[in-house]
């Protein structure tokens, strides 16, 4: 790339109206993958991965930098966390009921059906812990394209290749 | 097997190839997703949505997405010619692996969807999910219900792996809040 690695945004009327289109497509066929995925094809890891896509698309198009501002950093955190939290959580509460780790028919004994354990850790646990891992690798590897940090040493060896 | 299937195959096996041969990276990369593309098209034609499902997303979308930003950060060289120059005693490797590979071993293996094949016959393990599934999770897609109640410690594993990957990066990165 012989630009300045700032610049690699560019601002397309062309992609923003293809992704402004398609973006409330994928966000919600990516939650009916997540919150059906016990009844069709598809499931937690697949619906987070699409609902994940759909924020790198807005980024690819809007700019990252704005993206990154909106989706503040403890919004991310909160999301991949609170993934292993409730899938641990799950687990623990059916060993709570004299149960085995995750051993969602336990859950019956305090009128719940056995299948909502399995879709709270599909749901709560696996989209959350896997959009939220999505979306943060491409804000981490997408990072040195602005000066927000400052100049870096490898932001120095670049500008001497160029 | 259709017209369509072999299409497909010869589609994926062509961007497989191109994608070894291309010396320009971003050219790599490009014919990598059109690669993963093609091979979850190959899985819903092989009646395996959910893996479709997350090539497509995965394969397809989040690798070569994470790819184009990191060649982004580098140079470019500007390519002095299209493909690679053949390593020949590779490509005899390569080339005998193939032949014992299609001569040999491809005409014994079951043919797709064979309902006497091992995989999908025996009491024990496939039929055993597929008539118990709904009775034992109430989940009428069997998959998620191996994944997320049968072996849902393995799942949980997982899961915690990719918090544990998603960690491991930024440590490696130097950056101490996830954006």
């Amino acid at each position: 790339m012989a630009d300045d690695v700032a610049d690699t945004y560019t601002e397309s009327q062309v992609i923003m109206t293809a992704v402004k289109v398609i973006a409330p497509f994928t966000l919600t066929y990516g939650m009916f993958m997540t919150l059906h995925g016990a009844d069709t094809p598809g499931g937690g890891f697949q619906g987070g991965a699409i609902v994940g896509v759909t924020i790198l698309m807005l980024a690819f198009a809007f700019g990252i930098e704005p993206t990154r501002r909106w989706l503040r950093n403890s919004v991310l955190v909160s999301l991949v966390t609170g993934g292993v939290v409730v899938f641990t959580g799950v687990g623990l509460a059916t060993i709570a009921l004299g149960g085995n780790f995750l051993e969602y028919d336990r859950f019956s004994e305090i009128g719940i059906a056995g299948k909502w354990g399995m879709e709270a850790i599909e749901v709560g646990g696996v989209s959350l812990i896997v959009s939220g891992v999505v979306i943060t690798l491409f804000f981490a590897m997408a990072a040195g394209f602005t000066a927000e940090r400052g100049p870096t040493a490898t932001d120095a060896d670049r500008g001497g290749d160029d | 097997m259709s017209a369509l299937a072999y299409a497909l195959v010869a589609f994926v096996l062509a961007t497989a190839i191109a994608t070894a041969l291309f010396r320009d990276v971003l050219s790599t990369i490009v014919v990598f997703g059109a690669y993963s593309l093609g091979m979850a098209i190959l899985y819903t034609y092989l009646l395996a949505p959910d893996v479709a499902m997350t090539e497509a997303a995965i394969g397809a979308g989040v690798t070569t997405v994470l790819l184009l930003l990191t060649i982004a950060r580098t140079t470019r060289p500007s390519p002095d010619q299209l493909f690679e120059r053949l390593d020949v005693p590779a490509v005899v490797a390569v080339g005998a692996f193939l032949l014992v590979a299609g001569t040999q071993v491809l005409p014994e293996m079951w043919a797709v969807g064979d309902p006497t094949a091992p995989v999908w016959s025996n009491a024990e393990v496939s039929q055993y999910y597929i008539q118990n599934t709904y009775a034992d999770t109430h989940a009428q897609n069997a998959v998620t219900a191996v994944l997320a109640a049968y072996r849902g410690f393995d799942t949980f594993g997982e899961a915690v792996v990719v918090f544990a990957a998603g960690v491991a990066v930024l440590l490696v990165l130097k950056r101490e809040v996830f954006v």
